[in-house]
């Protein structure tokens, strides 16, 4: 689940327990809130009667020892009692209690006082009916939830909006920091614009992480350009040294034949150190892209170049690419031999009287190739694999390579932003589509 | 011809004046910048090779020296630094030719003959071979009058590389650097040359039988030029 989601799902739920309980507690609440308020009104209303009491005389209410009362006529809502008391002992409460009024049995909320006015005893009661009370009690509980509902709801938009905007930089340093990275980086580091402290922290530690990796593969690929320019000068030495020896008139056959398999074996290193330098070169960013690469005539150079090949296994070549449409930006010597190994691979990896095709086309502004052959295929388990470097899985019909073509097209086609997807059936053959990311260029 | 070989590594100039000599050019070696630069001020040389990665000097300030003082000369450089603006800076301070090591002795006199037709006009670039004749300038086979068109540009390259190493042995391994050493790829040991000859041989053989090139057993191929 998303971190904004979830908070938000929080927040929500949070508010709602808070509202159940406030809902849940509401009644009681203001049923406490009216009876203190009936309280104090039914004390403010003692004291007024006593008063008049007090300034009128006790017999202005009670004449011929007949109690006094008074109630509101219709709906007896409310009801003062004066009369004489005939107990002794003090009376001064307010309690819920039924009273009968005029054959109609009504709770009321009553004050009971007794006082004396010389040597007689005077009870006082003054009623409200419950209902009364209570009929305030309704609307304040619905106004109640009511803003309630409205204040909680606005929060929770509140919150959502808010926290939207706070995790924005996440999903930013997300996107533009680990999606899609490529080492080594071309860009330099842009600092994700946030506020929150963590996300700033966040961001500095995939940079410092960053920067370590970026280090890491520098150091590796100036291993390998060191390395394989150490290499050559020795490798350069022990070839002229054969080479000079061959040609010498005085050695017999045999050591000819020697010196022969050294060659061949000196020649293997000089290629796999040769091709290791330039992977490194071009992963160094060592060459130029300012060629404008005609793709047409550059497979004609390739087929040139490996028509030999074809011969050899009768293999039959079929290239149809648009002839006039240049791509710009490119390089061609790296273009040539990403060609080169792709074309020498289907040659490679075909049975004898296979067959390539070469397609391209360009819609709707992106150009793509795609090199199909009838060769052995690669299997579903080594498909992933294939472009590490001397990973060798299928053993070639003849074995003489050394699992590096694929690690240079792969380099090449990185270099230029080429997209390869390969498809492969074994035993039915391979496909290897390569989309350009440039539109090319019709030439004049 | 005179030759200055300038290279700190001693066992490849060893290697390379014997090759040289061997090829009738006269060759001076120095290990180190400081006496190339004095040798390139007083000297006058055909050739200069230069290899870069000198432990005393830039061998780019070397290449200008020479262009200053040896203005005849053609320097070729030789570098196991094969950095790709090392080339361009070289070729722009006016160097006629690069060669990355580890490079083929026979490759290096390769570049250097062709430098001599291209910048000293070696008059005679038609060469007999047999009932054919080879025009180096215009690249192509001859029998008589008549251009071998069937003939394609690797196999006229092949043919070439053996005639200028006549008489001698050349294996599938020199054949192959001569003829794709400028693709990268994978393959190390490839018996394409054999597919060449045969083609070569075929389509010579409709003219006349090229006798002159010579399959030796086991080690490779060979031009015989007799004279």
């Amino acid at each position: 689940m998303k971190l904004g989601t979830k908070l938000t799902l929080f927040n929500t739920i949070s508010k709602l327990v808070i509202v159940v309980l406030f809902v849940l507690l509401l009644p009681v609440l203001i049923r406490d809130i009216n009876r203190n308020y009936t309280d104090n009104w039914l004390r403010r209303q003692q004291d007024k009667v006593l008063r008049q009491v007090h300034t009128q005389g006790i017999q202005t209410f009670i004449k011929n020892g007949e109690g006094y009362g008074s109630y509101n006529a219709l709906l007896k809502e409310e009801y003062v009692s004066l009369d004489i008391d005939s107990a002794n002992d003090q009376i001064d409460t307010i309690l819920n209690e039924r009273r009968l009024v005029e054959g109609d049995t009504i709770q009321y909320r009553i004050l009971s006082r007794n006082f004396k006015v010389g040597n007689q005893n005077y009870l006082l009661e003054i009623g409200r009916s419950i209902d009364t009370i209570n009929e305030t009690t309704t609307p304040l509980q619905n106004i109640a939830f009511e803003i309630l509902l409205g204040m909680v709801l606005l929060t929770i938009l509140a919150d959502q909006v808010y926290s939207t905007y706070i995790l924005r930089p996440l999903g930013r340093i997300i996107r533009t920091k680990l999606i899609g990275q490529k080492f080594p980086m071309r860009t330099p580091y842009r600092k994700v614009h946030t506020s929150t402290s963590d996300f700033e922290y966040l961001d500095i530690s995939i940079h410092k992480m960053i920067q370590t990796i970026e280090s890491t593969f520098q150091k590796e690929r100036e291993f390998i350009s060191n390395a394989s320019h150490e290499l050559m000068t020795p490798i350069s030495i022990l070839q002229s040294k054969i080479e000079n020896m061959f040609g010498r008139e005085d050695i017999t056959d045999d050591v000819k034949e020697r010196l022969l398999e050294m060659q061949r074996i000196l020649n293997r290193l000089k290629s796999i150190t040769k091709t290791l330098l330039l992977i490194s070169q071009i992963e160094n960013e060592q060459f130029l892209k300012e060629d404008k690469v005609n793709i047409a005539e550059l497979l004609g150079e390739v087929y040139d170049e490996i028509s030999i090949r074809l011969q050899q296994k009768n293999i039959q070549c079929n290239i149809n690419v648009p002839p006039d449409l240049e791509l710009p930006n490119a390089n061609k010597f790296l273009l040539f031999n990403l060609f080169f190994n792709l074309i020498n691979n289907a040659i490679k990896y075909n049975h004898e009287n296979g067959e390539i095709t070469i397609n391209g086309s360009a819609e709707d502004k992106l150009y793509t190739v795609v090199i199909t052959d009838t060769g052995i295929g690669i299997s579903p388990e080594q498909l992933p694999h294939i472009f590490n470097r001397f990973k060798k899985f299928t053993k070639s019909l003849q074995q003489d390579s050394f699992g590096l073509g694929l690690p240079i097209v792969k380099s090449i086609a990185d270099f230029h932003n080429i997209r390869i997807e390969v498809q492969s059936e074994p035993g039915k053959g391979s496909t290897f589509k390569l989309f350009f990311p440039t539109e090319p260029v019709k030439k004049k | 011809m005179n030759v200055l070989i300038v290279e700190d590594e001693k066992a490849l100039t060893t290697e390379m004046e014997l090759f040289l000599s061997g090829n009738s050019y006269l060759c001076e070696v120095c290990y180190n910048g400081a006496t190339a630069s004095e040798k390139i001020a007083t000297n006058l040389y055909d050739f200069i090779l230069i290899d870069l990665g000198l432990p005393d000097y830039d061998g780019l300030d070397l290449l200008k020296e020479a262009k200053k003082y040896n203005p005849e000369a053609a320097c070729i450089i030789l570098t196991a630094r094969a950095e790709v603006d090392d080339r361009i800076k070289g070729l722009d301070l006016g160097a006629d030719d690069y060669l990355p090591k580890p490079f083929s002795l026979l490759e290096l006199q390769s570049r250097m003959q062709a430098i001599t037709r291209r910048k000293f006009g070696l008059k005679n670039s038609v060469v007999p071979l047999g009932e054919f004749n080879i025009d180096l300038t215009n690249r192509a086979i001859l029998y008589r009058e008549t251009v071998v068109s069937a003939i394609t540009k690797k196999e006229f390259d092949l043919v070439a590389y053996m005639l200028l190493h006549k008489n001698r042995t050349l294996t599938r391994s020199q054949l192959s650097e001569h003829i794709w050493g400028s693709v990268v790829n994978d393959d190390y040991d490839s018996n394409y040359i054999d597919a060449h000859i045969k083609n070569i041989r075929k389509k010579l053989n409709v003219y006349a039988s090229p006798d002159w090139l010579e399959t030796v057993r086991g080690l490779g191929y060979r031009v015989n030029v007799n004279n």
